[in-house]
């Protein structure tokens, strides 16, 4: 049936060549057309990013007048402003050792698991599997109670803690991608006389890197942007990450929309030179998970 | 995630030979057991070796539990205790600070559905992630295939779009009041002031609140959503589409019997994250509208902070937190079973 097409092809082809050229000519007015369809429809709904961008540096009179326009006096102050508040800080630490920690316990755990299959594994795959599918809201209560007992509300250490529940999430990813790898190799360093915590160190995690990288840009996402656990465990103004300065400007300084503005725009940037860095691996990983797991 | 036929396989198989015990290879598995039949006819059924791999086999499972012993106590910690006591505090009158309980049955539960807001919020919610999961889906997909053919420009589209999904959801509610805003700096309504037309209460009327805060979810999901169905398309061999050419298919018909049927395992994916975030939507309502006017863009999970920490009601917080666990698994599990009758049947 192949055959029979692709001969078809052929002949179609030799008796067409007449009207090539108008097909080929028909095909560069559709890109064409796509282009400047597609690029118009992009330009549109970046308008509220540019809106953001362009008014960090104007003064908040000019920003009334003309919220669209590109600004009369160029001014960094808003930027100079924004970066002696903590926030910044704040939310820096917070990401690093939350997305570390969550990471590494994760991929311990994927390893742990494809080492060897017993029925103590297969009920951790399941408890885990449990554990995936549980809101954080409906933990949210008693976690704070937990934190206010121990004295961790209102410490970066203990939104850490709380973060960690994403290793359930960094174990599914990685596993999946972990199960996948040629067993020979841990075999063969093993027979070496490699022991398993070097074996990780030293063949299993290098192996792994696209997924990781995976998985590490999907936590200082979720980490960085997070507000819901961030509200809610943390109160001094001092402590505050930088989407709740953010929120906390719109309220304390209304008319500030300018200062505002910065902050947002700082909080966007590092996730956005990240995402620049990673994007290739982001989608590769997301595919190659997404078949194997 | 794990077969459970090839589990006991492998259990047997460990059981006999614990040097190939941890192989995953399927063909090789099934040398193996040759083999060892053989083995185990022979003389080497001796005590002592049975002893050894029996040591090994527990050694091997020391190893694994050394480095499951993290997430077991992560789950322990953030998991197993929290949900514990939710259910426990979700019988009883609990108010966070005296330990002096009550058991109250059943009645927390009754006063969740006997509340008008949280009735209102769960309305809201389910209306958010329904809304949002078909919108996304339907202009996500045929964005991923018109980005996907080469033109001027399209990598440039598709970074823009990409774009969107990098900020918080949180800081794109706060900008968005501000555009929405119903004062004059707010740009929607100065736009629509040079058309003449008079300035509209965006967020303040609850059927217009409600439809900025999904149209601004739908926007700011799009370019992530598709960039995930990009990835699947570009896995999709040409010579199918070739071979439909040839045919005679047209473009739409290759779309609908080409592209969808082998995008499922995207949407699948696409439409169970949509689903679950959307059911644990917070971030948006809140700091657009703070979940009003009146309770129109109310949410399960603002009503579960408000209730339990914010006016100490664990009780009813903790019951409606329940209720929230047990729908989002129902959820889940329909979803799970859902996918599973679609790729049976495209397969």
């Amino acid at each position: 049936m192949n055959k029979a097409t692709s001969s078809n092809n052929v002949h179609v082809d030799s008796t067409q060549k007449t009207n090539r050229l108008t097909l080929s000519r028909r095909k560069s007015i559709i890109s064409g057309v796509t282009s400047v369809v597609m690029i118009a429809i992009a330009l549109i709904c970046a308008i509220p990013l540019w809106y953001i961008i362009i008014n960090t540096f104007k003064t908040i009179p000019d920003m009334a007048s003309h919220p669209l326009a590109l600004p009369e006096h160029w001014t960094f102050a808003n930027y100079t402003n924004a970066f002696t508040t903590r926030s910044l800080w704040n939310t820096l630490i917070v990401t690093v050792f939350g997305v570390l920690i969550e990471v590494i316990v994760g991929a311990l755990a994927a390893y742990g698991m494809i080492l060897r299959k017993s029925t103590f594994t297969a009920v951790i795959g399941t408890i885990l599997m449990v554990a995936f599918v549980v809101p954080a809201q409906s933990t949210l209560i008693p976690l704070y109670r937990m934190e206010a007992q121990a004295g961790l509300v209102n410490t970066l250490t203990g939104l850490v803690i709380i973060y960690l529940g994403g290793s359930v999430f960094c174990y599914f990813l990685i596993v999946g991608y972990m199960r996948s790898l040629p067993f020979e190799l841990i075999e063969a360093a093993r027979i070496d006389g490699a022991g398993a915590l070097r074996i990780f160190w030293n063949i299993v995690m290098p192996l792994i890197r696209p997924i990781l990288i995976t998985v590490v840009v999907f936590q200082t996402m979720s980490t960085w942007n997070d507000f819901m656990n961030a509200n809610v465990f943390l109160s001094s103004s001092n402590l505050r990450t930088i989407v709740l300065q953010v929120y906390n400007a719109v309220g304390q300084f209304s008319t500030d929309w300018p200062s505002f503005m910065t902050i947002t725009v700082l909080s966007l940037l590092p996730v956005f030179v990240f995402f620049i860095f990673c994007q290739k691996w982001i989608v590769s990983g997301l595919v190659a998970g997404s078949v194997k797991g | 995630m794990m077969n459970p036929c090839s589990r006991t396989a492998q259990a047997a198989e460990d059981a006999v030979r614990p040097v190939r015990g941890y192989s995953n290879h399927n063909h090789e598995r099934h040398q193996m057991s040759g083999i060892t039949t053989s083995v185990n006819a022979s003389a080497h059924e001796s005590r002592e070796y049975r002893n050894r791999k029996r040591m090994q086999g527990f050694r091997e499972d020391v190893t694994s539990f050394w480095f499951l012993l993290p997430i077991l106590a992560v789950f322990v910690v953030l998991f197993l205790v929290p949900l514990i006591q939710t259910l426990y505090f979700s019988f009883t009158d609990f108010n966070g600070y005296s330990m002096n309980l009550h058991w109250q049955g059943l009645s927390n539960y009754r006063k969740v559905f006997s509340d008008p807001s949280t009735l209102e919020g769960l309305g809201f919610t389910i209306l958010y992630a329904i809304v949002v999961m078909i919108g996304v889906t339907l202009l996500a997909i045929p964005l991923a295939v018109v980005v996907n053919h080469k033109f001027f420009g399209h990598n440039f589209v598709r970074s823009v779009f990409f774009f969107f999904s990098v900020p918080s959801l949180a800081i794109m509610g706060m900008v968005w009041k501000y555009i929405f805003s119903p004062m004059k700096s707010g740009v929607v309504n100065s736009v629509l002031s040079v058309f003449g037309i008079a300035p509209i209460p965006w967020l303040s009327n609850s059927g217009l609140a409600k439809f900025c805060v999904i149209f601004i979810a739908i926007w700011a999901q799009i370019g992530w959503h598709a960039t995930l169905y990009l990835a699947f398309l570009q896995s999709i061999p040409a010579d199918l589409y070739e071979q439909a050419t040839v045919d005679g298919a047209s473009p739409f018909q290759q779309f609908m019997h080409i592209t969808v049927p082998q995008l499922m395992p995207g949407i699948v994916t696409s439409t169970f994250l949509l689903m679950s975030g959307g059911l644990k939507v917070y971030d948006l309502p809140f700091t657009m509208t703070k979940g009003g006017p009146g309770y129109s863009t109310y949410t399960v999970t603002q009503s579960i902070i408000q209730q339990g920490i914010g006016q100490s009601q664990y009780g009813v917080g903790s019951a409606l937190a329940v209720l929230f666990f047990l729908a989002t698994a129902v959820v889940v599990m329909l979803q799970l079973w859902f996918s599973n009758v679609i790729s049976a049947r495209f397969e």
